[in-house]
């Protein structure tokens, strides 16, 4: 019996083991508690969530970094999204999946542009502007640039979208699986506003 | 014929792969066997800790923060595991950036019982592959690193405890 399987049957165990679940969903959310909104996509092996903050939460953040007011101002009024990045496969022998946020693209009033990184954040300040203690928060506060999850991994930071509280985006999250490129947008992604 | 023979070799070759699916791993095994930077920091005591000085045991070496969500997640079955295989096995946590005040206030909520060293410049943490915090190595008895966690474990997992007690 096992033996006899036809090709079409052997076509459709290939769909549901390998390439079903490799077909991305993304699903929005809104906590109950805060009412902030936050959207996952999901491939079945990775997982890759985006959260509003509030500016507030992120400005305080911040401030008790050690980050001047100003400062942190600017950080919190450029639509900070907590993002948390998870190597879900069940299977120990999946491949490890690769996120580099220079790949990612964000779509607004019809213009694409990156996001913006920690380092281009971290350029922007001069030596005397921000102390050290804060700098080094703020590196390691924020989503790495590039990082590898192996099975059962997972990472957390905030990214930042360079757009003023309540504005819309969409955004081309870009990963690989043992080297294969792999893509799934988000649309209409709302920076959390003031409250 | 041929084809219905790569077929059913296939679909052995993915069943197969389908069994091992629930196993879980816990800790991804580290490339190669590299020594582990060795640094001297002190810890909220202003006691030095140098890494060269914990040879002889498997070491388990947490870089963490107290704002960072998943460090306060795992920081509690991290100090239970302590009491299990304090023992057999080094427990080192390093706070990245922040001082003796900050960590006394944090561990009133979360108790830890073993060193936690402070890398207040940051220069020990970017001597080591880590590029978000938490990560963890767990080194051999020779003080290599052997295995890594990006984010949050249950360290006082008995078959995780195993893995690192036979280092």
């Amino acid at each position: 019996m096992f033996f006899r399987i036809s090709y079409i049957h052997f076509c459709s165990i290939i769909f549901m083991l390998i390439v079903a679940p490799a077909l991305a969903g993304v699903t929005q959310s809104v906590d109950a508690q805060t009412d902030l909104s936050s959207w996952k996509i999901d491939d079945g092996n990775f997982e890759l969530e985006l959260a509003q903050l509030l500016p507030d939460q992120t400005r305080a953040f911040f401030l008790a970094r050690g980050f001047s007011k100003q400062i942190a101002n600017t950080i919190a009024t450029s639509c900070i999204m907590q993002t948390i990045g998870r190597n879900s496969a069940e299977k120990e022998i999946s491949a490890s999946i690769d996120v580099d946020l220079k790949r990612w693209r964000m779509l607004h009033n019809g213009a694409e542009s990156p996001v913006k990184l920690k380092e281009q954040w971290d350029s922007e300040w001069s030596a005397g502007e921000v102390i050290d203690a804060a700098r080094l928060a703020f590196r390691w506060a924020t989503f790495p640039t590039q990082q590898n999850f192996a099975h059962g991994d997972y990472g957390w930071g905030m990214t930042s979208f360079g757009l003023v509280p309540g504005e819309r985006f969409d955004l081309k999250v870009v990963w690989s699986a043992a080297g294969v490129q792999k893509e799934a947008w988000i649309r209409g992604i709302q920076c959390a506003e003031e409250r | 014929m041929m084809r219905q023979v790569t077929i059913q070799s296939m679909l052995l070759l993915l069943l197969s792969w389908s069994a091992s699916a629930f196993s879980g791993q816990l800790l991804t095994p580290y490339k190669g066997v590299q020594p582990a930077p060795d640094f001297e920091l002190v810890d909220v005591d202003g006691e030095k800790h140098r890494l060269s000085d914990y040879r002889g045991k498997p070491l388990i070496i947490n870089f963490w923060a107290t704002w960072c969500p998943p460090c306060r997640e795992e920081m509690p079955s991290m100090n239970r595991a302590w009491h299990k295989v304090k023992d057999d096995v080094f427990m080192l946590a390093i706070n990245v950036g922040e001082d003796e005040d900050t960590i006394f206030i944090f561990s009133a909520d979360y108790p830890i019982d073993f060193p936690v060293l402070l890398d207040q410049s940051g220069d020990v943490i970017k001597q080591w592959p880590v590029k978000g915090l938490p990560t963890t190595f767990v080194l051999d008895r020779e003080g290599n690193i052997r295995y890594t966690a990006v984010g949050a474990r249950e360290w006082d997992d008995d078959a995780l405890l195993e893995i690192v007690k036979g280092l």
